[in-house]
């Protein structure tokens, strides 16, 4: 589909589904696309999941053919490592200026081989697996992420801190590795802006909440995700830091809510879920839920709750005051809603944190001149009463969770919806 | 023709190189019959490598090429434009995936070979039979039939119609607006939705390219994606008119489950028990208590319960917006009646979203007593009417109120059904309109070009709704381009007249309803518009009338016949 | 002296999720066994029963055919006529005498190229200590 010479070029900030919906859609209809994603790889959080609910469906294999797609769409500009730094301008002529981190490894050249890894010296904690395996200073996230281009971690790599190494170039048959490379300034023209940046999780590190890393077996669910992914630190295998199998694990729900001040939305299906999942590896495991009122607004939700509770996994409501070592295991200490309290030893312990608006939405908020309202999302138009994905700046729309905490039938309507927006403001 | 094979085989820089016997797979492969060449090459993919290979398909005439690389994901495309930069049909080209398959995962440098070989071997064995394929491409009209006028269907149609793009409003009412138009209040901000309404209707007004039909029911949809045809019956004039549009969008919107059939609320037996609905209508200011809540024996009530979830368990799932608009109810009545007990009785609050927790806490904050019970029911008793209820524990309750309001279920509204049928979309199973791909696809059905939106897919709120509508315009807007003709799937699905026998197996077994049978010629046909070349037909017809290009018997048996040998 | 059997077996993978799960087998250097040719196809629906059986009966010692997850297959139901057809060409060949053993079914999706090692390293090792097809003395 070739470039459609009328209309000027679109902006989408976050290649993760949302943005990666709106692209192809854009680019299906002759528009031009930046898109542009301060990681090095895209695909955003959804790519972080085994299974994504309410049916199960892998979650990487879903997302694979709009990957490569969007690879091999010509009118997509993908821009990783990435981030817009200034916005100027209006509706139809905004000029953007992106920072385009250098990556170190030509994007043509490289054929993803892998031989770089090897001989690099440095091994550092992986932040994609969550600390669960180790990385290179060359390295790409995990296996499968794309572009299977790795990057050069320039704070830990030997090289940019001033030592003379080159083993990775050494190792690289296709001269792929430049360490002259450049960051660069991009001035981009285009017509209107897309912010899809995602969400990250609520930081339970700070707090040593529930004893989130203070004791041994106490993991948040973006933790489990890595542990229960296929292409994982563990292969799948869901293992406790000692590498025992968990006979039995608490699920507490709705952490930080309260601070937070508003319901994550996706969260009680989420850990329902990872329930699920566990009980389909560990047929015998012992799962409780501890939750404040359970969150399932989707049609078929419901039924899998109830699917999930038959297979054995209790619900309790309650407030879950303390959580404790006693010896290897952990004692949940916990209040039911007529003030009875109890306590329950589990091997493992996941934690369901608050979802908030992906690291560095204040600055960009601030760059377009968008407020941000309630728990820092990017506050809508028109809240309640039109879509939500039209902004109060004319030209520059929201879509996904940095609009909202939301689940990924209602981002991907989003993505689709600011794309009819964009679309017809063109005429 | 003599036919004339290219063979090239990507060195890979080293990761094929190092695997496999490169000049052994050279020596093996060139005395093959029609093979007119075998070469190796550092690095196909390069710029250099893309050029040296079409320098050298034109150069040697080829009629066919085989490329032995990575894995047809990564350059299958690329190697694809370079056919066709020399003149070559893409269509003659198969690929072999000799590094992820073969020297990434064999020790043995031997087994390698042997394994590249062979695979090689059956490429060219199959590529003898490919056929040359050709980009199709079909005309389409970018006009729209939008099917219910309430938020959906208008903002649908405001955000489609333009100069080149006609959009027929189809309401089976008299009015625009659907049920928004009839609620006094809406959460959040508690501004009127009749006024919401009327604003929208404005922009409606005066765009030629939006011709509302009211009173107009929908009759029959024909055809496919680009080119429906519709019949629609203009009820008042008995009128029938035929549209012909490219896309559909169902916005035919909700209703709520009737409260009659579950005998534990007293609805219809007991005065003063009313639906959410009709608790609205009472508070439109022109409606026929003039916009005050009353008792039928004309008082305001002292105390008022809202039970939720009612028929939650029946229909097994949450209808979403309740809990929102019952808190809306609590406001209303405390802003008409400050005095007004308020007593909420539900068992899980759902308050999704950044901005509808804070909702509930102020309208908790305004004196509002929120009961969680699982089970209620409501009874009269000499006193009067009271709500008993059960909470989770087993405790038991009662609370004397004046009046109840029951707030049930959201369903497809009454013709959702209907249309279903008429276009072929299946319900889901809750009733609603089954969305294509619930995560990636939620506003396309099953059929290519209707669109499902709003309430007519499942509950949600206006702004979901509104979300939804806007999300199919960008799908129309997108595919359908006036003036653009649609570029459709090259290796569909074909049946041969000659064999076909009218069984219609195939026609059962297709996942996008892309085959119909001709009556006149008993033979079923595929519509190229819609075949996905999935090869479900072919493998399932008897006759072996039906085969997919690109992946026919022949084709698939050759490869099979020399990778046993 | 008897020859060392070296197993021929056909795999017919779907171009959506098993193909890719074999494609990341090999970036992740799984061991893949060398045993395996395979046949590309768009969805495993397409693979009909006398694919299989030709394959077979023309001197393959396994066949295996891989598709998508129930539920999750790009053509939404492919994956289960691929099952169900398969279960009836299995229970076929039984009634022949034929070594069903010999024909296989799996599921494996684009993340797995761990499980599409462990599968057909699994099924070569089947393969190898059954021996030889009993079809291939036919041909002979």
């Amino acid at each position: 589909m070739k470039n459609n010479e009328h209309s000027t070029p679109v902006l989408v900030i976050g290649a993760g589904i949302a943005g990666i919906e709106a692209s192809l859609l854009l680019a299906n209809s002759g528009r031009k696309v930046y898109l542009v994603e301060k990681a090095s790889y895209f695909g955003g959080n959804v790519i972080k999941f085994e299974e994504v609910f309410p049916n199960m469906e892998c979650a990487t294999c879903m997302i694979a053919p709009k990957q490569q797609e969007l690879l091999q769409n010509e009118n997509i500009e993908l821009l990783t490592l990435s981030q817009v730094q200034a916005v100027q301008g209006s509706a139809g002529d905004f000029t953007v200026k992106v920072k385009k981190k250098a990556r170190y490894v030509d994007l043509e050249n490289c054929i993803g081989c892998s031989a770089c890894f090897e001989p690099c010296p440095v091994e550092i904690d992986n932040e994609f697996e969550q600390g669960f395996s180790k990385r290179k200073a060359i390295y790409i996230p995990c296996a499968g992420a794309l572009p299977n281009v790795p990057a050069i971690d320039t704070e830990n790599c030997l090289r940019f801190k001033g030592e003379d190494c080159q083993l990775c170039q050494e190792a690289c048959m296709f001269e792929a590795i430049d360490y002259t490379q450049q960051d660069e300034e991009l001035e981009l023209k285009v017509g209107a802006i897309l912010v899809a940046t995602g969400f990250k999780s609520l930081d339970l590190s700070k707090t040593n909440r529930y004893g989130y890393r203070k004791f041994s077996n106490v993991y948040s669910d973006i933790e489990i995700e890595r542990i229960c992914a296929s292409n994982g630190p563990t292969q799948g295998q869901i293992v406790l830091r000692d590498g025992e199998t968990p006979k039995s694990v608490a699920i507490i729900h709705c952490v930080g809510r309260e601070e937070k001040g508003y319901c994550s939305s996706v969260c009680c299906m989420s850990s329902i879920k990872l329930a699920h999942f566990l009980k389909k590896k560990l047929p015998e495991v012992k799962i409780t839920q501890f939750y404040s009122d359970l969150c399932i607004p989707g049609r078929t939700y419901q039924r899998f709750y109830e699917e999930v509770r038959e297979s054995g996994v209790d619900f309790i409501r309650a407030r879950v005051n303390e959580v404790a070592e006693q010896g290897k295991e952990l004692a949940i200490k916990y209040k039911t809603e007529d003030s009875k309290e109890n306590t329950l030893n589990v091997d493992m312990l996941i934690l369901a944190p608050a979802l908030e608006p992906e690291a560095d939405s204040d600055k960009l908020a601030e760059m377009l001149s968008i407020p941000q309202g309630d728990g820092g999302f990017f506050t809508e138009e028109k809240p309640d009463l039109d879509s939500s994905v039209g902004t109060l700046k004319d030209g520059i729309f929201v879509a996904g969770c940095i609009q909202g905490p939301k689940d990924i039938p209602d981002t991907v309507a989003q993505a689709e919806a600011a794309v009819g927006r964009i679309l017809s403001l063109s005429r | 023709m003599a036919k004339k094979i290219g063979v090239y085989v990507c060195e890979c820089g080293t990761n094929i190189a190092d695997n496999v016997d490169i000049d052994r797979v050279i020596e093996t492969v060139s005395p093959l019959r029609d093979v007119e060449l075998v070469e190796k090459y550092r690095l196909l993919c390069s710029e250099d490598g893309k050029e040296f290979l079409k320098q050298s398909i034109q150069e040697h005439g080829l009629t066919h090429l085989v490329v032995a690389a990575c894995s047809p994901k990564q350059h299958e495309l690329t190697f694809m434009n370079i056919c066709e930069a020399a003149g070559l049909n893409p269509y003659l080209f198969q690929m072999i995936n000799i590094r992820e398959q073969c020297a990434w995962v064999t020790l043995d440098k031997e087994e390698a070979t042997g394994k590249a070989i062979r695979q090689i071997k059956a490429a060219i064995a199959r590529v003898r039979y490919h056929n040359p394929l050709e980009k199709k491409e079909m005309d389409v009209c970018p006009d729209v039939l939008v099917v219910g006028g309430g938020i959906a269907g208008i903002k649908a149609s405001q955000l489609l119609a333009s100069p080149d793009r006609k959009v027929y409003l189809a309401e089976k009412t008299s009015y625009l607006g659907g049920k928004v138009k009839g609620f006094d209040k809406l959460f959040t901000n508690m501004e009127s939705g009749s006024a919401l309404i009327e604003q929208e209707l404005k922009k409606l007004q005066g765009n030629e390219n939006i011709e509302v039909l009211t009173d107009t029911e929908v009759e029959q949809i024909l055809g496919f994606f680009g080119n429906f045809e519709a019949r629609v019956i203009k009820k008042a004039e008995n009128e029938e008119l035929n549209l012909s549009v490219g896309a559909v969008v169902l916005a035919t919107g909700f209703d709520l489950l009737d409260p009659a059939g579950l005998s534990q609320y007293g609805y219809g037996e007991l005065d003063d028990v009313c639906t959410s609905m009709e608790f609205e209508a009472m508070n439109i200011p022109g409606g026929a208590t003039g916009g005050k809540v009353l008792l039928k024996n004309g008082k305001p009530p002292k105390s008022v319960a809202i039970i939720h979830c009612v028929g939650r368990e029946e229909k097994g799932y949450c209808s979403r917006v309740c809990c929102l608009y019952s808190f809306k109810f609590a406001r209303m009545l405390k802003s008409q009646l400050p005095e007004v007990k308020v007593s909420h009785f539900y068992s899980d609050l759902c308050i999704p979203g950044k901005s509808y927790q804070k909702f509930y806490e102020e309208t908790k904050g305004l004196g509002i007593e929120f009961v969680r019970a699982g089970k209620t029911k409501v009874a009269q008793n000499g006193k009067g009417m009271a709500v008993k209820y059960e909470t989770e524990r087993g405790q038991e309750g009662e609370s004397a109120t004046d009046m109840v309001i029951l707030v049930s279920a959201m369903e497809p509204s009454s013709d959702t059904n209907k249309l279903a049928q008429l276009l072929g979309i299946p319900l889901d199973d809750e009733g609603f309109l089954a969305r294509e791909h619930q995560l990636l696809a939620p506003v396309d059905s099953s059929v290519s070009g209707v669109f499902v939106v709003g309430c007519a897919q499942g509950p949600q709120n206006i702004s979901e709704s509104i979300v939804q509508s806007e999300a199919a315009a960008g799908k129309i807007l997108s595919s359908l381009v006036p003036g653009r003709k649609l570029e459709l799937e090259v290796r569909t699905s074909e049946i041969s007249e000659t064999f076909c026998s009218g069984c219609k197996t195939c026609i059962s077994v297709c996942p996008y309803s892309a085959i119909t049978f001709d009556e006149a010629r008993g033979i079923a046909v595929v519509n190229e518009a819609l075949c996905h070349g999935c090869g479900a037909c072919a493998a399932a017809c008897p006759s072996g009338a039906a085969s997919l290009k690109g992946f026919t018997f022949t084709q698939i048996y050759e490869e099979i016949a020399t990778l046993v040998r | 002296m008897q020859e060392e059997f070296t197993p021929r077996i056909v795999g017919f993978l779907c171009n959506w999720c098993s193909y890719a799960g074999a494609d990341l087998a090999g970036a992740t250097k799984q061991k893949v066994p060398a045993s395996l040719s395979v046949i590309k196809v768009m969805c495993s629906g397409r693979v009909e029963p006398v694919l299989i059986a030709t394959a077979y009966f023309r001197g393959a010692d396994g066949v295996l055919v891989a598709g998508c997850h129930p539920g999750d297959c790009h053509y939404r139901e492919g994956n289960y006529y691929a099952r169900r057809r398969f279960a009836l060409l299995e229970k076929t060949i039984e009634t022949l005498g034929l070594e069903p053993e010999r024909l296989m079914l799996a599921w494996v999706s684009a993340s797995e190229g761990q499980r599409f090692s462990e599968v057909t390293d699994q099924f070569a090792g089947r393969i190898k200590q059954m021996g030889p097809s009993p079809l291939k003395k036919a041909l002979l």
